[in-house]
């Protein structure tokens, strides 16, 4: 099967401090991919280096095949097709919605403004927010922010997604509604990396898991099995404090 | 005494020496004298309707142009100061410490008359053109800092967001941050625009023609004309209705975004 990410022996350093200590790890085509691990463990950094937004110290990131820490690589086009999902979600707050999803469309695709707005359209549809378009994102819930942010990144038809905690920062009976929206993704086939703490969408959603501590995967799996019958003591630990 | 007593006493005094400090100003003052100095009605009518049509007109246009250009320098001072590349940075930084900390009214005289003579060369506009360029020189550093300030105000998930969707660096600083950076310093630049205003006064040092005039030029060769103060409060109170609205619409704005935010 053909690899979407492919991470080899990552280093990354945040002045002294080590925060990847030799990462190997990748998602292939279709996969759902869930990260876990206790805060500080470097499971964020580790996602934020596959679009560099942070730059690795050493190794290789090769996505789709291309190496993005070439630097003759073209990075902002790369990053067109990675859709990206934020712990705070991001919107332009300056933007309405649809102004929110379609001027990466415009100006990075280069599509004519019915073009991008019919696009907007079908993706807002997607996680339920139809009718949504003209309010500003000051206005809209945490979750319903979260569900434009994942419209945003979807209306750049990205050949994959990664989600940084998309569900940490909302009030818990708004958590569903944004899972709903992943699990539904995850359904059509869609690549995906998720950092989580929602264990139980991990479980039933992902199809691998990774166990983070300190900078190092400590254990991964077939998600069924590292939950529930975690072989290494610090998975072991962890786990006995979340679940 | 009980403490409520004690303070009565002390908010009655303090009245008491503020009515006192107002009739012994107005007993003080010879105000025949100030009357016909300062309030002439005739003397009034008779900059009618030159003090609008050229000193207010002028004023306000000087402004304008001080301003929007002052402005425009300073979104790339501003980005300049905030280069990875090192002499872009320096350059700005330079730039911005020299003329804060100069007066304007030196560097209005340098560019009028130094310059002049140094190079043998006139600015374009004349001693006017000269002056507005040394207006735009100094209110731009000063405007480059609010908006640098402006511009780190913005959150950095605002940025990585836009990259992320593949928004080059110019893109994404031209779309989302430049508006909402300005966004954050309407207030300062609103203050920015009133001293302005009131630094166009400046100009009258360097002499100015007579269709150039700005209000305080205007007024001080109305006094030497008519031999009378009146033009100055006549000119106070112009500035004034330029000035009042201003910063009343631009509370109004301010109330408006907080509101949309």
């Amino acid at each position: 099967m053909a690899r979407a990410i492919e991470v080899k022996d990552l280093h990354k350093y945040f002045g002294e401090n080590e925060v990847l200590k030799g990462i190997d790890f990748h998602v292939d085509d279709g996969q759902v991919v869930c990260v876990i691990g206790p805060s500080g463990s470097g499971k964020s950094t580790l996602l934020r280096c596959v679009n560099r937004l942070e730059e690795p110290t050493s190794g290789t990131i090769v996505v789709e095949g291309v190496d993005i820490c070439d630097p003759e690589v073209d990075l902002d086009g790369i990053r067109s097709r990675i859709g990206m999902v934020f712990q705070s979600f991001n919107l332009f707050p300056h933007l309405s919605v649809m102004g929110n999803l379609t001027l990466a469309q415009r100006r990075v695709k280069g599509r004519s403004k019915g073009e991008a707005v019919e696009v907007a359209r079908t993706n807002l549809e997607k996680v339920g927010l139809a009718g949504k378009e003209d309010a500003f994102p000051a206005h809209l819930s945490g979750g319903q922010q979260q569900r434009v942010a994942i419209a945003r990144a979807l209306s750049m038809d990205p050949d994959m997604m990664l989600f940084d905690e998309p569900t940490s920062a909302l009030d818990p009976e708004l958590v569903g509604d944004v899972l709903e929206v992943m699990r539904t993704l995850a359904n059509e086939g869609m690549t995906m990396m998720v950092v989580t703490h929602e264990m139980g969408f991990a479980r039933e959603v992902g199809d691998h898991l990774v166990f983070m501590d300190g900078g190092v995967i400590v254990e991964e799996g077939d998600p069924h099995e590292v939950l529930g019958n975690p072989q290494h003591e610090r998975t072991q630990s962890f786990l006995s404090k979340v679940l | 005494m009980r403490r409520t007593t004690r303070k009565r006493l002390n908010l009655g005094l303090l009245y008491g020496v503020f009515v006192l400090a107002v009739v012994a100003l107005v007993l003080l003052a010879d105000w025949e004298a100030i009357n016909k100095n300062f309030f002439d009605w005739e003397v009034a009518k008779g900059l009618w309707p030159e003090i609008v049509t050229i000193g207010a007109k002028n004023t306000v246009v000087f402004t304008l142009i001080s301003f929007f250009g002052g402005l425009a320098l300073a979104v790339v001072l501003a980005l300049m100061r905030l280069s990875p590349v090192g002499p872009y940075r320096w350059l700005a930084t330079a730039y911005i410490e020299f003329f804060r900390g100069l007066p304007a009214l030196l560097v209005i005289v340098a560019f009028g008359l130094a310059i002049p003579i140094a190079f043998s060369w006139q600015p374009p506009g004349g001693f006017v053109g000269a002056g507005i360029a040394a207006l735009i020189v100094v209110s731009s550093a000063y405007m480059a800092e609010t908006l640098r300030a402006g511009i780190q105000a913005v959150p950095k998930g605002q940025t990585e967001a836009a990259r992320s969707l593949g928004m080059s660096a110019g893109r994404t600083t031209v779309s989302i941050v430049l508006p909402q950076a300005f966004r954050i310093v309407i207030p300062p630049l609103t203050n920015e625009f009133v001293l302005l205003i009131k630094d166009t006064s400046l100009l009258a040092l360097i002499g100015v023609a007579f269709g150039d005039r700005e209000l305080t030029t205007f007024a001080r060769d109305a006094v030497v004309s008519t031999t009378n103060s009146t033009p100055l409060i006549a000119a106070a109170v112009m500035y004034l209705v330029i000035t009042l609205p201003l910063t009343q619409l631009v509370s109004a704005l301010e109330r408006r975004q907080q509101k949309a935010r």
